[in-house]
């Protein structure tokens, strides 16, 4: 038997911003005292840019790297001395969007007031070179596959051709993954293709092919913001696989492995951006295995008040909240703040049982392009019954250059360029209480249901989630009803009438099983697991001649599904047909030599024991 | 020829007073032959001869600036609309960049206008550019209407419109072959900095 979960992933989008200019004051950083009567040394590039340059510009600004021109030398970084004064100075760049004022995250590329003050001071010296004693070793880089030869690289079936002009382009890569076995990941390598053409990407896994359904063609690949992904009964994918420009590989710490099984699917959300000549993108991926099974479980949490999103047009600060009590004990490893182009302002904070509360995440000027996981530089412990608060502004003004309409309109909650989003995604490694059994994901992710349903009693998403949930922990009564809601908002969704088939046959209510699986099949006539189900259940009401039928459909959509063939040779067991049976169940064992109904039936066919 | 033997340095501030003296049809200033730009082949080429009554444009790029490499499309669209009434150039003010990187960048980005390099900055100083990309228009007789900002797409860095709200080097040009006047006749322009260049 086969129950769904939905989970609304996303990747990314973005906002607005409001440019603000500030001038640095702080004192020039000095080399060593100077002694009293002489000036100031001048600055030079050997001993105070390059060091800043190379450890803070050079990982983008290199050959075949993000960064549109290499800053290596003295040569290349002269050439855009003021260029490089003016962004630094107002911190356009290094890109990095949170302040100073929340937890210490990794590879934090923000400059210091001195810093900065430097690169002012160098223009207004003169640009000079000084002694090339002075000059630090240049960073080196390796070329290739940052993290070694990988285990398995995987390019995508098929380009993507980036127009010339025009606004940002968002496209999602379908990478198939040939696995014979369940394997544990514990890094992934993204390569995007032309770095200058891409501005983050997302991997997400796909355990149900549900993607596929998205392509034009196998392979194709298809358009689109934000992806939503059908996941496979309770089983969350607790990693961030992120890429953005200058960003090294992640190597999953002991432990924290993902796994991957055979027949998913890794979907690569792709934010692109023309660059003035058509160019064409075919980005690959590297997979690094480990023999290492996962012992840690992370989840990623979801906090959204997507309901509350009606913006109206002209508002320049409007506020979206959403606050979540923790339900147990999390570790949290990481964070990623999300939303379009109207965004400006991001506060998370975790406010705590004693009523003390603590910053997160602030991001004062939101900008989408230059959105990012974000990796805490220590895990972050949030006891039982702290609750996470999220505070967005966004500003729907024309003053607000990244508005995508003009002049503004009135703007919801939506998944498209023009729509605006405020979620805030944590990934922690939940605590189960003393005495408490259950999975402590499952417990965080019912509590997160129902809040979602508490803000919105029209959350498609939430109602599915809590179904299974409470499905998987016995609760089937409550399921039905949390199915049938969701079906309620979204009528004939076949995952949604499968699952409420898959419930409704556990609590025995068999005629409604059937025709919930029933609407499911004929809903998405390719649809597998409504096959199998439905063949299932008729075989359980007797009727061996249908569920002969549907299992062969079943077999059809997924001739290597050993599940299946021995249904379908049970079937025709049921039927008295021996022949057709045994080719069946025979088949079945072919795909799994242990499948223990094929050997059971067999045996019993042939009169002998398993 | 007018005051041809003076360096084209300390001209570049007067020009415009000095209109009322020019014959009609005629160029304001030439260019010292040897601080011309020069074309692909390295010959000396002076975009305010034989304008034919045209009006001139020059688009001032570098092929490591991104934000004028985004520009390639929109500077493509505006040559073909104004094909037979401006003439239009792509200028190079880096000195530094070869004939060779040039045509590359030609080939990639499928630019079909004649480009110059201004290595002397004569056409830099003529145009009061500052930055790549801009935009500098000028009438049939050489006098400067307009320089700045192709349009409004970027406000500032890495911040741009989803796709821009004014189109002043569009206006500009419109302008000047209407024979009317384009006030302002100058837009801050966002790019990379001419004067960070040798």
């Amino acid at each position: 038997m086969k129950c769904f979960s939905i989970r609304g992933i996303h990747s990314g989008i973005f906002a607005a911003t409001i440019l603000l200019s500030w001038f640095v004051e702080a004192p020039f950083a000095k080399r060593k005292p100077d002694p009293p009567q002489q000036p100031p040394a001048p600055v030079t590039f050997t001993h105070d840019i390059a060091p800043i340059v190379f450890r803070s510009c050079a990982s983008c600004h290199h050959a075949g790297e993000a960064g549109p021109f290499p800053l290596l030398t003295y040569g290349d970084v002269k050439s855009h001395a003021r260029q490089i004064a003016d962004v630094t100075g107002r911190r356009l760049m290094p890109p990095w969007l949170p302040s100073q004022d929340g937890l210490r995250l990794e590879d934090d590329s923000h400059l210091s007031a001195e810093q900065i003050a430097l690169f002012q001071k160098w223009v207004a010296d003169g640009t000079l070179e000084g002694n090339r004693a002075d000059l630090p070793p240049g960073p080196k880089f390796a070329s290739g596959w940052q993290l070694g030869t990988p285990d398995l690289v995987l390019q995508a079936p098929a380009p993507f051709a980036v127009p010339a002009g025009g606004s940002d382009v968002y496209w999602n890569f379908i990478f198939r993954v040939p696995l014979k076995s369940p394997r544990f990941v514990k890094a992934i390598e993204i390569h995007p293709g032309e770095k200058r053409l891409v501005h983050h990407a997302n991997l997400l896994v796909d355990r149900m092919e549900s993607s596929r359904r998205q392509e034009k063609s196998p392979g194709s690949g298809f358009p689109g913001m934000e992806l939503q992904i059908e996941a496979e009964s309770f089983d969350p994918d607790g990693h961030f696989l992120f890429w953005k420009p200058g960003s090294p590989p992640i190597i999953e710490p002991p432990g924290l492995a993902l796994r991957l099984d055979p027949g998913n699917d890794l979907v690569l959300n792709a934010h692109l951006q023309p660059s003035g000549k058509a160019e064409s993108i075919q980005p690959s991926i590297g997979i690094y295995f480990t023999n290492e099974p996962a012992t840690k479980f992370p989840i990623l949490l979801q906090l959204d008040n997507d309901r509350a999103l009606d913006i109206p047009a002209g508002d320049s600060n409007f506020l979206a909240t959403d606050e979540f009590k923790l339900p147990e004990n999390v570790q949290l490893l990481a964070v990623y703040p999300h939303a379009h182009y109207l965004c400006r302002d991001m506060l998370a904070l975790a406010r705590f049982p004693d009523g003390t509360q603590k910053t997160l995440i602030h991001i004062p000027r939101w900008d989408l392009n230059w959105q990012a996981v974000f990796r805490l530089a220590q895990p972050e412990d949030l006891p039982r019954g702290t609750a996470i608060v999220m505070r967005y502004r966004y500003d729907n003004s024309s003053d607000n250059i990244s508005n995508p309409n003009t002049p503004p309109q009135r703007v919801r909650a939506g998944n498209r360029a023009v729509d605006e989003m405020a979620h805030f995604w944590l990934q922690v490694i939940p605590f189960a209480a003393p005495g408490e059994s259950r999975d402590p994901r499952m417990i965080l992710q019912e509590a997160l249901a129902r809040h979602h349903i508490e803000n919105n009693p029209d959350d498609f998403e939430a109602h599915y989630n809590l179904a299974a949930m409470l499905q998987l922990r016995g609760a089937t009564h409550e399921a039905v009803q949390q199915y049938q809601a969701a079906l309620a908002l979204r009528a004939g969704d076949a995952t949604v009438e499968n699952a409420l088939g898959a419930a409704l046959l556990a609590s025995n209510q068999l005629p409604d099983a059937i025709a919930h699986f029933s609407a499911a099949a004929n809903a998405r006539p390719d649809y597998f697991d409504a096959h199998y189900n439905l063949g299932i259940a008729q075989g359980t009401a007797g009727n061996f001649a249908v569920a002969v039928q549907e299992l062969t459909t079943a077999v059809k959509l997924k001739p290597d599904d050993s599940g299946a063939e021995a249904n379908l040779g049970a079937a025709f067991a049921e039927l008295g047909d021996a022949k057709k049976a045994i080719v069946h169940l025979n088949r079945a064992l072919q795909l799994d030599p242990g499948n223990k109904l094929a050997k059971e039936n067999l045996a019993a066919l042939r009169g002998t024991s398993p | 020829m007018y005051h041809s033997a003076l360096p084209a340095s300390r001209f570049a501030g007067s020009v415009l007073l000095l209109a009322g003296l020019m014959l009609p049809g005629s160029a304001l200033y030439r260019n010292p032959q040897n601080d011309l730009a020069e074309d692909l082949r390295g010959r000396p080429v002076d975009p305010f001869t034989s304008t034919d009554g045209r009006a001139v444009v020059l688009l001032f790029v570098r092929t490591d600036c991104p934000i004028s490499n985004r520009y390639a499309p929109t500077i493509q669209r505006l040559q073909q609309e104004f094909r037979g009434k401006a003439n239009f150039w792509l200028v190079y003010p880096d000195a530094n960049e070869s004939a060779a990187q040039i045509r590359t960048q030609h080939q990639e980005f499928h630019f079909s206008l004649p480009a110059l390099r201004d290595v002397h900055r004569d056409l830099v100083k003529r145009a009061h550019a500052s930055i790549t990309p801009e935009g500098a228009v000028f009438d049939s007789a050489g006098k400067l209407i307009y320089h700045g900002r192709i349009d409004n797409w970027y406000e500032d860095f890495g911040r741009s419109r989803p796709s821009p709200t004014t189109h002043e080097l569009e206006n500009a040009i419109r302008n000047t072959l209407g024979g009317k006047a384009t006030v302002p006749d100058h837009a801050n322009a966002v790019g990379c900095y001419i004067s960070d260049l040798k």
